[in-house]
């Protein structure tokens, strides 16, 4: 891991190149939040190819960008293209851009995915605050020799997600009138989705939902001194009892048609910062 | 040359060189964890070989953990220490992390101490307890590839892998000796993250007592080399996950030192049995 701390400087230093603004937040588009972009006053946009370090376009399956200007103001950095660990992606390799988001200045970062929803009180389409996690991947980012100037070696997740954080996203969607909960995400590797038997036990050990991503990049945020808030969009219901085979274009139409009201909740809890 | 042969040339070139520094055949070894490393003060007549010495042996990054193998006696039964592990969350291969326990297994011992520091969950127990592991849950996500090779040839591994005589030595030495142990169930995780309260709450739901980021590798290669295991868990913290506190890699080394007298109380009677054979 010793070799992070460079590749963060020279990453840092070719996006500074770019855009020398120093961002508050820096955001990962996941599911249901692609049209947040729209949302943002851009400055500079740089393909993942021209960055050094960061996963080369020719790996990502869709081009990764990263987008730098303002939200409502707000001086924010945003990565457009997100890898899973499911793609063969190393953990390292997939939060490297959280890391160089913190050594650029900032200091919250927003995540967002699509999950299966474990919990019978939630519907599909409803909007979770995670409000903790389970890490079920069989890996962790922060394996290797402990580099001290990115952070601890045994960073502490009591609160990995700011709390304070939570209760303002909820106040949010209280206020718009949207349906919010509050929750557990557990992440596992996938790619496969989960049998009955693995929902049963998942939900078992108390998580409420269940996805692929975001536990690897918020092990990193913590570890490198960031909040975190992050969303989940349910997009489809597993009941073990009452379990359906997924569909594809179900499950997309339910993200899009979430956008709007995860777009609404971010900007309201971003109006709350103080850059 | 397949991986499992060029383990074995590791094992017998590290071996090797142990083997020339000692002065005689180590009956007992000993692994001290987190907090446990003072342990090896307690050792007469010690010999000290750093593992930057030792062919093939990795380096430890953990904290509190001093790198170095230390063989002597106590009470005239030959031993040897691990000052300092290999831990899975330093990104070692596991066979390098369980590379020691081959070697001091060739080197004679038959009885593996192995001590830890961990999380408790179970809110029985208190900071600077000890609790005796006589069972593990494996969430490592990590296969140990010599491990099924070392089992077709053994004929010994349907004794339990925690052995009840020597759970038995140490639960009598706490009746004498006054201090509270407990039996329990380990759970390994990878680490190198604290848990978060939901992962406690898991721990504590699928059966655990305590939860640590390491011993069930070495335990499971020692069991199968057919060494009786003793494996001690000290007790750092009880995570409310309802009022979770944070927790500091410095809290857990003091309190883990708090449970050096007791780990010392227990070696002691098994020493003591050993002379008595």
């Amino acid at each position: 891991m010793l070799d992070l701390f460079d590749k963060i400087a020279e990453a840092a230093q070719a996006i500074r190149d770019q855009w020398n603004k120093t961002p508050h937040v820096g955001i990962i588009l996941g599911t249901g939040l692609g049209s947040l972009v729209e949302e943002i006053e851009v400055e500079a946009t740089l393909d993942y190819a021209d960055i050094p370090h960061f996963p080369q376009s020719t790996a990502v399956s869709h081009a990764g960008r990263l987008i730098c200007g303002t939200l409502d103001g707000l001086p924010v950095m945003a990565m457009e293209g997100r890898m899973h660990m499911y793609e063969g992606y190393p953990l390292k390799l997939i939060t490297l851009p959280v890391r160089v988001m913190q050594a650029m200045g900032a200091e919250l970062l927003v995540v967002s995915n699509a999950c299966g929803g474990m919990n019978p009180t939630y519907r599909c389409g409803d909007i979770m605050i995670i409000e903790d996690q389970l890490n079920l991947m069989g890996d962790n980012p922060l394996i290797g020799v402990n580099d001290d100037r990115l952070g601890p070696r045994f960073p502490d997740m009591c609160e990995p997600y700011e709390l304070a954080l939570v209760d303002r996203a909820l106040s949010v969607a209280r206020n718009a009138d949207i349906v919010a909960h509050r929750g557990v995400f557990v992440a596992v590797a996938g790619p496969n989705l989960e049998t009955r038997a693995e929902y049963r036990f998942l939900r078992t050990i108390g998580a409420d939902v269940v996805g692929m991503s975001t536990v690897p990049e918020v092990l990193v945020a913590v570890h490198c001194g960031m909040r975190c808030v992050g969303f989940s969009v349910i997009t489809d219901m597993c009941l073990a009892d009452a379990l359906k085979p997924a569909n594809v274009e179900e499950i997309i139409a339910v993200a899009n048609e979430a956008e709007p009201r995860l777009t609404t909740l971010v900007k309201g809890v971003l109006a709350l910062e103080q850059a | 040359m397949n991986s499992s042969m060029l383990d074995s040339r590791r094992i017998q070139e590290a071996y090797a060189h142990v083997q020339q520094h000692l002065k005689q055949t180590p009956r007992v070894a000993l692994i001290l964890g987190t907090g446990l490393g003072q342990f090896a003060d307690r050792i007469e007549n010690p010999v000290a070989i750093s593992y930057a010495d030792i062919p093939h042996f990795p380096h430890s990054s953990a904290p509190d953990h001093k790198g170095q193998l230390v063989s002597g006696t106590i009470k005239g039964v030959p031993l040897i220490a691990m000052q300092g592990r290999f831990h899975l969350y330093e990104g070692h291969p596991i066979n390098d992390a369980v590379l020691p326990v081959h070697v001091m297994r060739k080197l004679g011992a038959d009885i593996l101490i192995i001590s830890n520091a961990s999380g408790g969950v179970n809110t029985n127990l208190s900071g600077g307890d000890i609790l005796v592991m006589n069972n593990h849950i494996n969430l490592t996500f990590r296969v140990n590839p010599q491990l099924a090779a070392l089992t077709q040839t053994r004929n010994n591994i349907k004794s339990p892998i925690y052995d009840p005589q020597l759970i038995e030595a140490a639960m009598e030495t706490g009746r004498r000796e006054g201090f509270y142990l407990q039996q329990g169930c380990y759970v390994a995780l990878t680490g190198p993250n604290y848990e978060t309260r939901s992962e406690y709450r898991m721990v504590r739901k699928i059966g655990g007592d305590v939860v640590g980021m390491s011993t069930v590798p070495e335990v499971l290669v020692a069991h199968a080399l057919g060494m009786r295991v003793l494996a001690l868990s000290a007790v750092t913290n009880v995570a409310k996950p309802d009022a979770l506190v944070e927790t500091t890699a410095e809290g857990v080394i003091d309190i883990a030192q708090l449970a050096e007298p007791k780990l010392n109380a227990i070696v002691m009677t098994i020493v003591d049995n050993i002379n008595r054979e």
